[in-house]
């Protein structure tokens, strides 16, 4: 009846668990385990990827607990993949109470364009060596990077105080240059 | 992680002999049957003073029990099946159809005979025999769907519905030896709405409890 290999190994490896022979049952759990990872993983969407060893544990548990329900004239991957699909189905249903995908993990028309950061990015540079050189050190630090004020101040040597002045008058001299005039 | 879990898994492993589920289906659909011969007796002769057996004998006994018999092999023909996980089967959902128009063409030509009277409808007991056919059956649902907790039903309510078939037919035979209406008319409708409820029943709890 059935000739292909995989069904062959795995069918004999659970006749052969069914009548209690444990190293049998460990092997074929080993491989089921193998089998099941990358069914789950292409099934789930990526924000659930993480879901697929649960999925796969569960599917694990599931043979194991109801493995009675197997038919031994019948092909046994045929079952493992009923029980499979089951505990994905029952996955899905689960999920679809919530099922959200946030908005800046999909949809491409918002994706990030990347060159406009480029852009942005050598625009910046060319602006900040308008000012002295520390100064503009001090802006990219504590407006760019998010570094405190304390920080970029110890970095120069130099106390808070007088880094918080040196950036507040770039600033101003870069809002003249780049602004309009000051604001 | 999931290493552990085979570890453990293998651990535990006790040998399933072939045919276990089957026989736990059938040792079920026994054990019920037992609770609801001994509950009947108590209910129907004890509490409502029904005597036992007035009608046996007599061949509309014999096509009452063929009837109601018929659905609970029906059912038991079923459920083995539809308790698997790739488990599929509709012949016996039409079988019971089948079995049931046959009972109302059957019980509509005698009712015409009897120019339509209506004791041969409604009988004397009419409006309770469906209610104690469900109670007389619920012993059994109830020992089958444990039975079924522990398997894996491709549809839970599928499953369910079969369990109930089985229940609503043991149920309606054993009712039927406290039952003192011959008229076949009687049996096709109340008997088989007592026996749908019992199914239904079924449906109904095996969606709710059945799900793994």
């Amino acid at each position: 009846m059935q000739t292909d290999p995989t069904e062959m190994r795995l069918r004999d490896l659970m006749l052969a668990s069914l009548d209690g022979d444990a190293a049998a049952y460990r092997a074929l759990l080993a491989e089921l385990g193998r089998h099941l990872r990358p069914y789950f993983t292409r099934r789930l969407t990526p924000a659930f990827a993480s879901h697929a060893e649960d999925l796969v544990q569960e599917t694990l548990l599931a043979v194991h607990t109801r493995r009675m329900t197997y038919d031994r004239s019948r092909p046994f991957t045929a079952w493992l993949h009923a029980v499979a699909h089951h505990k994905f189905v029952d996955h899905v249903r689960r999920q679809s109470i919530r099922l959200t995908v946030p908005l800046e993990d999909d949809a491409p028309i918002f994706a990030h364009d990347d060159s406009a950061d480029a852009l942005a990015k050598r625009d910046l540079d060319v602006v900040l060596h308008a000012v002295p050189a520390r100064t503009g050190d001090l802006i990219r630090r504590t407006k760019i990077d998010g570094a405190s004020v304390a920080e970029a101040a110890a970095v120069h040597g130099i106390s808070e105080t007088a880094a918080k002045v040196s950036i507040h008058r770039g600033l101003k001299s870069l809002a003249a240059r780049f602004a309009g005039g000051p604001k | 992680m999931t290493d552990d879990l085979i570890a453990r898994l293998s651990a535990d492993l006790k040998p399933v002999p072939p045919m276990a589920m089957q026989r736990r289906l059938v040792l079920a659909a026994i054990v019920g049957l037992v609770i609801a011969i001994l509950g009947a007796w108590f209910i129907l002769h004890m509490l409502l003073g029904r005597p036992m057996g007035e009608t046996f004998g007599g061949a509309m006994f014999w096509v009452k029990a063929g009837y109601t018999l018929a659905f609970g092999l029906v059912g038991l023909a079923a459920l083995p099946v539809l308790a698997r996980p790739d488990g599929r089967v509709l012949w016996p959902l039409l079988a019971a159809a089948a079995l049931l128009l046959v009972a109302l063409s059957l019980g509509t030509m005698n009712w015409m005979r009897t120019d339509w009277a209506m004791l041969e409808l409604m009988g004397n007991t009419a409006m309770v025999c469906p209610w104690l056919i469900t109670l007389t059956g619920a012993p059994v649902l109830a020992v089958l769907l444990a039975a079924l907790r522990a398997m894996a039903p491709r549809s839970p309510a599928m499953a369910g519905f079969a369990a109930g078939l089985i229940a609503g037919g043991l149920g309606a035979a054993v009712y039927s030896f406290y039952c003192g209406e011959t008229s076949m008319m009687f049996m096709a409708v109340w008997y088989s709405l007592g026996i749908f409820i019992v199914a239904a029943l079924g449906a109904v709890l095996g969606r709710l409890l059945l799900r793994w």
